[in-house]
């Protein structure tokens, strides 16, 4: 546990302590601030406009920004946190410390998810805001929430993953941004389909749709099942492979 | 302290260790030498665990690195050949760190941390980022980063390489004070270190290892000596006379004196296998002289030598290694 929390700490600064996370969290404050802006103004400037869904829901369920933003941060916080070592040999020190791959691995993801859940952070003043001329309701904030951190939770898995698979940051980035943008693309498939397997598949997997259902307030089993397997498997995977280059 | 039995290494069809045994014991430091390519980073790494061995055993501080790594790890410090370190972390960070992960106590990092930097002398770069030091200084971190821990096992590839004279004469001195407690192996291609600071060697060649033992026993399994004498008149040195230098050895000594050669002008070399002479090599060289006195060769300077390590390391690996992973 020591060394878990040691990886944990060193990864969360070396992140900080570079532009990278800065830029990213600038960046995503900007596209889902200006995104929920256009929403709350469309919201206000139509007040005929009759819809199943509240300015949240609208945000946090329908906006293709969320998934997209999943795009552009996962594969780019996670794209270093193997390769990087592999590429400067600092994994040769921590391959010779008393310290198991599993620890290693999870450090370096936890310390990945805690960096994703402060991006969001800031996020959580948009119903702060709304507040003050409308009511909210809370529990559409934090089911939405769950939905987007579960779905981080699993794409960074896959992007640890893809950063054990290389010495290359980049290929990395492209590797797992590859992944995240099959996933969505299959989500289209849920509404391309005829009712059936494929269709069932596709409604499964789709990003889209676990977050309009996590922004009408319903988690549902089948869905966190979903993300933990999708944070599991390559966390797994990741330890093995880890473990395996001493075999290499 | 450290025990290899059998440790062989295989990439895909090339075998870059091959049944390598070899013990390290408290209290010794032993040079890993060979070639480039012949396998000594690769026999290091198998030993600092960062490497699986394709057969063979490893034994540090007395448990097995195969079935209890973690608890194999925990005895030893290694600093890789690069010392490859973070660049974004300030030095006391890094080494906190590491002491975090090697299991010292919260309490303890900040004195292991000094006592490591103090012991490498570099205390005063603790607030400096790594991406700042020089060369020296991050290898210096890096030996901090192994003796972190107190480790009972040093693994040190390369120690001395990019330090300036000073510094290789104090790590060399920190090297054999650590020696009282403790096992230590390293590989270097300075031989003059290995004669500095070692007590043994094991010296590696295409993956096998062809020697081992004290620097004096792989001397004398090598006991040649170098003999030059520079002599007044080397025109007078005539078949016959070079046919006379082959005086008073045995019949069955063809190589006691071999390759007679007259070179740079007045200097006879001379390569001398003492076990093969029938009397001492000092009344041998007494008789020699004489005989290219008495011929009018004449002799100004005799010149005796033991073999040096790197002739003894050339004889071993004359051969050219072909795999450098």
């Amino acid at each position: 546990m020591t060394a878990l929390i040691a990886t944990l700490r060193r990864e969360l600064a070396s992140l900080w302590l570079t532009p990278l996370a800065w830029i990213l969290w600038l960046a995503l404050l900007l596209i889902e601030g200006g995104v929920f802006a256009s929403i709350v103004t469309s919201f206000a400037t139509n007040p005929g406009l009759t819809l199943d869904v509240g300015p949240l829901q609208a945000f946090y369920g329908q906006s293709v920004f969320v998934p997209l933003t999943f795009l552009f941060v996962c594969p780019t916080l996670s794209m270093r946190a193997f390769a990087e070592e592999r590429r400067t040999g600092t994994i040769e020190n921590l391959l010779s410390a008393p310290v198991s791959a599993a620890a290693v691995v999870l450090g370096k993801y936890l310390a990945l998810l805690v960096s994703f859940s402060v991006l969001w952070l800031p996020t959580l003043l948009y119903p702060l805001v709304l507040r003050s001329v409308a009511e909210v309701e809370w529990k559409v904030v934090a089911t939405s929430y769950v939905g987007i951190f579960g779905l981080g939770a699993g794409f960074l898995a896959i992007g640890v993953l893809c950063s054990t698979m290389t010495r290359s940051q980049f290929l990395s980035l492209v590797l797992s941004s590859g992944v995240l943008l099959a996933f969505i693309v299959l989500g289209i498939g849920e509404n391309v389909f005829d009712a059936g397997f494929l269709q069932a598949f596709c409604s499964h997997v789709a990003i889209q749709s676990q977050l309009m259902e996590t922004a009408q307030g319903i988690v549902s089993a089948r869905r966190m099942i979903f993300d933990v397997t999708l944070s599991a498997v390559p966390i797994f995977l990741s330890v093995r492979v880890v473990d395996s280059w001493r075999w290499s | 302290m450290i025990e290899v039995q059998g440790l062989t290494k295989h990439y895909g069809s090339v075998v870059a260790v091959n049944n390598v045994t070899f013990r390290v014991d408290i209290g010794t430091i032993v040079g890993l030498l060979g070639p480039n390519g012949a396998g000594k980073t690769t026999t290091l790494r198998m030993l600092a665990g960062v490497l699986g061995p394709t057969h063979g055993t490893i034994s540090i501080a007395g448990s097995d690195l195969l079935e209890s790594p973690l608890q194999a790890r925990a005895c030893l410090g290694y600093l890789s050949e690069t010392s490859p370190l973070y660049p974004e972390m300030r030095v006391g960070d890094y080494l906190t760190y590491r002491a975090a992960i090697k299991g010292i106590k919260r309490r303890r990092r900040p004195d292991a941390v000094r006592e490591a930097l103090s012991s490498t002398h570099c205390d005063d770069v603790i607030d400096i980022r790594v991406s700042n030091l020089s060369r020296g200084y991050r290898q210096r971190v890096g030996l901090a980063d192994a003796l972190l821990a107190s480790p009972p096992v040093l693994l040190l590839d390369e120690p001395t390489a990019g330090l300036d004279p000073n510094q290789i004469r104090e790590v060399r001195e920190l090297i054999t004070t650590l020696r009282q407690s403790r096992a230590i192996l390293l590989s270097t291609h300075v031989l003059a270190e290995v004669e500095a600071i070692c007590t043994e060697a094991v010296v590696i060649h295409r993956g096998q290892l062809v020697a081992h033992g004290t620097l004096q026993d792989l001397r004398a399994g090598h006991r040649a000596a170098d003999v030059a004498l520079v002599v007044r008149d080397p025109d007078r040195l005539t078949p016959a006379i070079c046919a006379d230098l082959g005086w008073g050895l045995r019949p069955d000594a063809e190589r006691a004196v071999e390759s007679p050669s007259v070179d740079a002008g007045e200097t006879l070399r001379f390569v001398v296998y003492p076990e093969q002479l029938t009397g001492s090599m000092g009344s041998r060289l007494e008789e020699l002289v004489a005989v290219l006195v008495k011929s009018g060769v004449g002799v100004r300077g005799v010149n005796q030598s033991s073999r040096a390590l790197e002739t003894v390391f050339a004889e071993l690996t004359s051969e050219v290694g072909t795999f450098a992973p």
